[in-house]
């Protein structure tokens, strides 16, 4: 039973490259792109903090599992490819 | 993750949550908002046959739900519901509030917890819920907190209460900033009114209230209305601020 919750649990997880798809559709809704390049910096391409409260609200939705976290962790996030691990590592926690 | 200003405006709330919408001010909120064509969701303890009423009158534009803000499982489904049949919330009203007619000392521990989670942690609690769907959407909304001049000046037999007004008053402030233009949030702050509440100060003190205030009557429900009613509505860049409106009786 244990394995099979896990085994679950990790099937509701997204992957890295949808949780791309998902920051797309954030910067989209703002008529913003999301370049293809993981070193892109959030301050050029325009995404603040609330885009990332709302990428990890969108990914909450996919999973069903909410995502807390203190703002500490949110200030060593500069570009696209932080965004995108700091979201994968928080689904394991 | 440093923050350029977000210079986009926030619209006018069309969907708007009101907690204690079914007596004094809450439904005065109500009632004010339905007749300037806003969609309404009110809910409180207890719907009262004047809420009924008004549902009646305006089936398309007001839901209402029997729901204790405490309840936030309760709170959850009913915003839920109103979103189904309105649309998505883009405002909310913190109203519900239980006051106090007791000295500290002589205020039981319970009591005391029982107004902080009704005054404080329930509207912090329903906040966070609806801002939590607000940006998921990538909506922009407003947050109006109806809190109390007891936030600001102080009044005997008012303590915990005054501790939750106060509280809302700062959670106020530091939203707005967090929210960072993409939703104004604000207090609005009225002195005692001639009802409900305000039998908690024995009529001697809201004599003494009323001779000490410059327009010479207590706050009324409808003199509040259309300030909470801008706040929500007008394109104004008030934000973070606490609006008194007591006719000048704490200055």
């Amino acid at each position: 039973m244990h394995s099979l919750g896990c085994r679950l649990r990790r099937m509701n997880e997204l992957s890295r490259a949808q949780i791309r798809d998902l920051m797309a559709q954030v910067l989209k809704n703002q008529d913003k792109e999301l370049p293809a390049d993981d070193a892109a910096q959030l301050r050029e391409i325009g995404f603040r903090s609330l885009d990332f409260s709302e990428l990890a609200l969108r990914v909450e939705d996919e999973t069903g599992e909410e995502l807390n976290f203190d703002a500490p962790g949110l200030r060593r996030i500069a570009t696209v490819g932080d965004v995108l691990d700091f979201l994968v590592e928080l689904q394991h926690q | 993750m440093s923050e350029p200003a977000d210079t986009q405006l926030v619209p006018p709330s069309s969907v708007v949550l009101v907690s204690g919408g079914s007596r004094g001010l809450g439904l005065a909120i109500v009632t004010d908002l339905l007749d300037a064509g806003v969609r309404v969701a009110a809910f409180a303890r207890t719907i009262t046959p004047e809420l009924e009423k008004l549902a009646a009158e305006h089936p398309d534009r007001l839901h209402v739900g029997s729901v204790d803000v405490t309840d936030l499982r309760a709170a959850q489904s009913f915003v839920r519901e109103v979103e189904q049949r309105l649309g998505p919330i883009d405002g909310i009203v913190n109203n519900a509030a239980m006051g106090q007619d007791s000295l500290h000392a002589h205020t039981a521990a319970g009591d005391i917890a029982r107004i902080i989670e009704t005054n404080l942690t329930a509207p912090l609690q329903l906040t966070r819920l609806v801002i939590r769907r607000m940006l998921a959407k990538g909506l922009r909304g407003r947050i109006v907190n109806i809190t109390s001049i007891c936030g600001q000046r102080g009044f005997p037999g008012l303590v915990a209460y005054s501790a939750t007004k106060g509280g809302m008053d700062a959670a106020t402030r530091s939203l707005a900033r967090e929210l960072g233009g993409r939703m104004l949030v604000n207090s609005v702050a009225p002195g005692f009114f001639a009802s409900e509440m305000s039998a908690v100060l024995g009529p001697t003190q809201l004599d003494q209230i009323v001779r000490r205030t410059p327009t010479g009557h207590l706050t009324e429900p409808v003199e509040v209305t259309p300030v909470v009613r801008m706040l929500l509505r007008e394109h104004t860049n008030i934000n973070g601020q606490v609006i008194v409106v007591d006719g000048a009786a704490a200055i």
